[in-house]
């Protein structure tokens, strides 16, 4: 019986920290960890205006593509 | 100071800048400055087309998977956060552009853009527009894969630290329950627990070794990776054994130990390792990309790379020199320092030849083009430069060439271990253990670690003195050094003319003089207003710079002479011409005041530093490109006995690989573009900070603070570094002897087991850490 408990809490823990550190390794892989300067200033560049920003860009690149495959 | 609506502005420039900025709503950059100071925007360039031109693009521009443009760029002029905001909201907002990330530690942009739609070189406009300058570079493949190296091991080492710290706390449950008694239900429990953790440590972060063992395999190597994994998987599959059987003890977490202790091992050794220098890049940065040529009698720019051998160029003052060739027309001072070394600037005129990568002081001149820009003398260098640099002899580390032996030993040591057990009547599982345990009680962490460890102290002892040695391996090659081979101009010397002798005639105004020598800004003058070191200045009438000779000037309707003695002929007053120095002589109205006498003079320390350096039994050589004369003067004054004059950026390399080539070790301490050849060539390249970038990419070791002493300093710390480096082995190897014969004896148990593990490291980083505290003494 305690042992199941035992096995419970340890299943239970490994999962959480699995998430962590999957979250941290992608964080790594997309580059945030990259620039620490800018890192460390992310404060800065975390609101409305960046994000509206960033969603301009991808919209942007949308159209640009949309244009490169226009046939000549 | 500028009013404008309520905002004040230093100058015209900021307030473009400011208007610029409102107009397309970025005016929230003075917000995000916060208390940074700005400075005004730098000069216009009107090279923007070369941006556009097959050329560049071939050269630096990748057509990326999606059709879309990329360049990597180097933004000048970021100081702050708020300017990387800038730079990149402003790219962002130009039709076009889709991406431009730079990053703000090393001021590298990646731009993405569609070219249908915008420009390059609108984009560089663009960045120049807002007070920022940027050039191209090329990502050479060697710094990706170096970065991409780096950010694979970042993910091992997280995995691993992970798992390991979480593995402990496991293992604290077992050896708990070791001691005072477990059920063998919870036993089974903390088993699987740990064999989850263990498992992507083993094959994920593990999977280093793994490659490396099969490489060695491979070359028939035995290296300690071969080591490491055998061990590692051995006692991974024993342990799901024993986990199954439920029966023994596991060792999960001697296996995530091993990978993770030994992973960051090799993790330093990757973190310290030399990133590809841009020096090219740096390189072409300072050479013009386009010069004015002459044709039918108009002048037109032209692209560097296309200007044809004889072409006809019109140089002028300021300008760098980007192609060889002899003077048609014309006179003046050219600046060859950084070529030949030499400070003093050589007076050019027609019939003369000129060198890539010099500079014009005050000539303005035509010149007949007598190599392309392929084949010039800046870009021969660079070539040359190119092939020494991939060259570059490399000493093998200690511990690689001791692991190969230590490894091959274990393995058979366990061999060994296994069959007398086996044969002296034991079951095959007992003889097992005992001989996995060998394997597992050497653990190579020690090892691993020892030179790692070592020469994080190295480095950082030397980061203080302001010595920064570029890859750690470096500390052990310079370790055994046998030759120093020092430049003289700006190494040995502090590069510029000094005043050593005054001879006053009678007594004179000396802030006459000094306004007089401020007026211009030859080294002979800047020398002798450095000896005056007065502040004030008086005004001074018709200044005139004449070529070669001096200055001449009026004040208060006085005549004023400062030059040499081919001034002071040409105004007829007679002066004596003998001396080995460089002389300067002083006139008003036509009668001599005074005479001083310059030269270049050994930095205080030299002496000093050079009789040190002698005393660790290295040879000292000195290498100059200047002349006979004050080559072996400048020797004598320092203590140098081997003097080789005259020499060529060529000759240098070539005297470096002649004593490579006898089997010495040379290290190479320059400063300038004339030294590059020679840095790359040796075993150590020791740059000043002061000198050229070209100089500190190329080298392995900079000294910012440009003293001989320092130079000195670091061979000492290079020394105790190695030394230290040889106790860590030697540590590490007399716990293998202590513990490898109880293995073999089989009294091994799994908490000696895990306690020897990080003993042998501890041991190892203490003996660093010890080392470092009677350095610092």
């Amino acid at each position: 019986m305690d042992s199941w408990v035992i096995a419970m809490m340890l299943g239970a823990s490994l999962i959480l920290g699995g998430v962590a550190l999957i979250a941290f390794l992608w964080g790594i892989k997309s580059g945030q960890f990259d620039d620490k300067e800018k890192f460390l200033n992310a404060a800065l560049y975390d609101d409305e205006t960046e994000l509206n920003d960033a969603a301009e860009q991808e919209r942007k690149k949308k159209t640009l593509q949309e244009k490169n495959y226009r046939p000549e | 100071m500028i009013e404008d609506d309520g905002h004040y502005f230093c100058c015209n420039g900021c307030q473009g800048v400011f208007h610029l900025l409102n107009e397309s709503g970025l005016e929230r950059f003075y917000e995000k400055t916060a208390h940074t100071k700005l400075s005004p925007p730098t000069l216009q360039h009107d090279d923007s087309a070369h941006f556009d031109s097959p050329a560049f693009y071939e050269r630096y521009v990748i057509t990326n998977d999606e059709g879309f443009q990329e360049v990597s760029l180097i933004i000048e002029g970021i100081h702050c956060a708020a300017c990387v905001w800038l730079n990149e909201k402003a790219l962002h907002q130009m039709d076009g552009v889709i991406e431009a990330h730079i990053n703000y530690t090393n001021n590298k942009a990646r731009i993405i853009w569609a070219d249908h739609t915008v420009k390059l070189s609108v984009i560089i406009e663009k960045i120049r527009a807002i007070g920022y300058n940027a050039f191209p570079y090329d990502p050479s493949a060697q710094e990706l894969s170096a970065n991409r190296k780096r950010k694979d091991y970042y993910l091992r080492m997280a995995v691993a630290t992970f798992a390991s710290m979480n593995i402990m706390w496991v293992a604290v449950a077992q050896y708990a329950g070791y001691f005072t008694g477990i059920t063998q239900d919870v036993k089974t429990i903390l088993n699987v627990a740990e064999w989850v953790l263990a498992t992507p440590v083993l094959f994920y972060s593990g999977w280093v070794f793994f490659k490396g063992a099969y490489y060695g395999i491979k070359n028939r190597v035995v290296n300690m990776d071969i080591l490491v994994a055998t061990g590692a998987l051995l006692t991974y599959m024993y342990s799901i054994y024993i986990t199954l059987n439920e029966e023994g003890e596991a060792y999960f977490d001697s296996v995530a130990m091993i990978i993770t202790f030994v992973l960051f091992g090799k993790f330093l050794e990757v973190l310290s390792k030399k990133n590809a220098a841009d020096t090219l890049d740096i390189m072409s940065k300072h050479i013009p990309s386009e010069v004015s040529v002459i044709e039918d009698a108009q002048v037109v720019s032209v692209n560097v790379n296309e200007v044809k051998a004889g072409s006809v160029i019109l140089l002028k003052a300021g300008e760098k020199i980007a192609l060889d060739g002899v003077v048609l027309e014309g006179e003046g001072s050219i600046d060859e320092s950084s070529l030949t070394g030499e400070s003093e600037p050589i007076y050019k005129r027609s019939g003369d030849t000129l060198v890539s990568g010099t500079t014009s002081i005050d000539a303005v001149l035509q010149y007949r083009c007598s190599k392309d820009f392929a084949h010039s003398t800046l870009s021969s260098l660079v070539a040359l430069l190119e092939n020494s640099m991939r060259k570059k002899p490399r000493i093998e580390q200690m511990a690689n060439r001791l692991s190969e032996h230590f490894s091959t030993t274990i393995l058979l040591l366990s061999l060994l271990t296994f069959l007398v057990w086996w044969f002296w009547p034991h079951d095959f599982e007992t003889s097992f253990i005992v001989g996995i345990s060998v394997i597992i009680i050497a653990c190579p962490c020690a090892l691993a670690l020892a030179t790692p460890v070592a020469t994080l102290v190295g480095l950082g002892l030397g980061a203080r003195r302001g010595i920064l040695f570029k890859e750690a391996a470096q500390l052990e090659t310079m370790a055994q050094a046998t030759v120093l081979v020092l430049d003289k101009t700006g190494t040995i010397t502090k590069g510029t003319p000094e005043v050593v002798h005054v001879t006053v005639l009678k007594p004179f105004d000396e802030a006459l003089l000094f306004s007089l020598v401020s007026s211009s800004n030859h080294p002979i003058a800047e020398g002798i207003a450095r000896y005056l070191s007065l502040t004030a200045v008086q005004s001074l009438d018709d200044v005139e710079q004449r070529h070669a000779q001096g200055i001449c000037a009026r004040s208060g309707g006085k005549k004023v002479l400062g030059g040499n003695a081919r001034l002071m002929q040409a105004h007829g007053i007679e002066v004596s011409v003998e001396s080995q120095h460089s002389l300067f002589y002083f006139a008003v109205d036509g009668v001599l005041y005074a005479v001083f006498e310059l030269r270049d003079v050994p930095k205080d320390d030299s002496a000093h530093a050079i009789a040190a350096i002698r005393r660790q039994g290295i040879d000292v050589v000195m290498l100059t490109g200047d002349h006979e004369g004050s080559a072996r003067h400048i020797a004598r004054e320092v203590g140098i006995d081997k003097v080789h004059f005259l020499l060529t950026p060529e000759a240098k390399a070539a005297y470096i690989q002649q004593r490579q080539e006898s089997g010495d070790r040379v290290i190479m301490a320059g400063d300038g573009v004339n030294d590059i050849l020679a840095l790359a060539n040796a075993d150590i390249g020791i740059a000043m900070g002061s000198g050229s970038d070209i100089a500190i990419d190329v080298s392995d070791v900079v000294l910012l603070n440009d003293t001989l002493e320092s130079l000195s300093e670091a061979i000492m710390i290079s020394k105790s570094t190695f030394s230290l480096i040889k106790q860590n082995l030697g540590i590490s190897l007399l716990y293998n002897a202590i513990t490898i014969p109880l293995a073999m004896a089989g009294y091994i148990i799994p908490l000696i087991a895990a306690i020897s593990m990080s003993l042998s490291s501890l041991l190892v980083v203490g003996n660093s850490m010890r080392v470092r505290w009677s350095i610092i003494k």
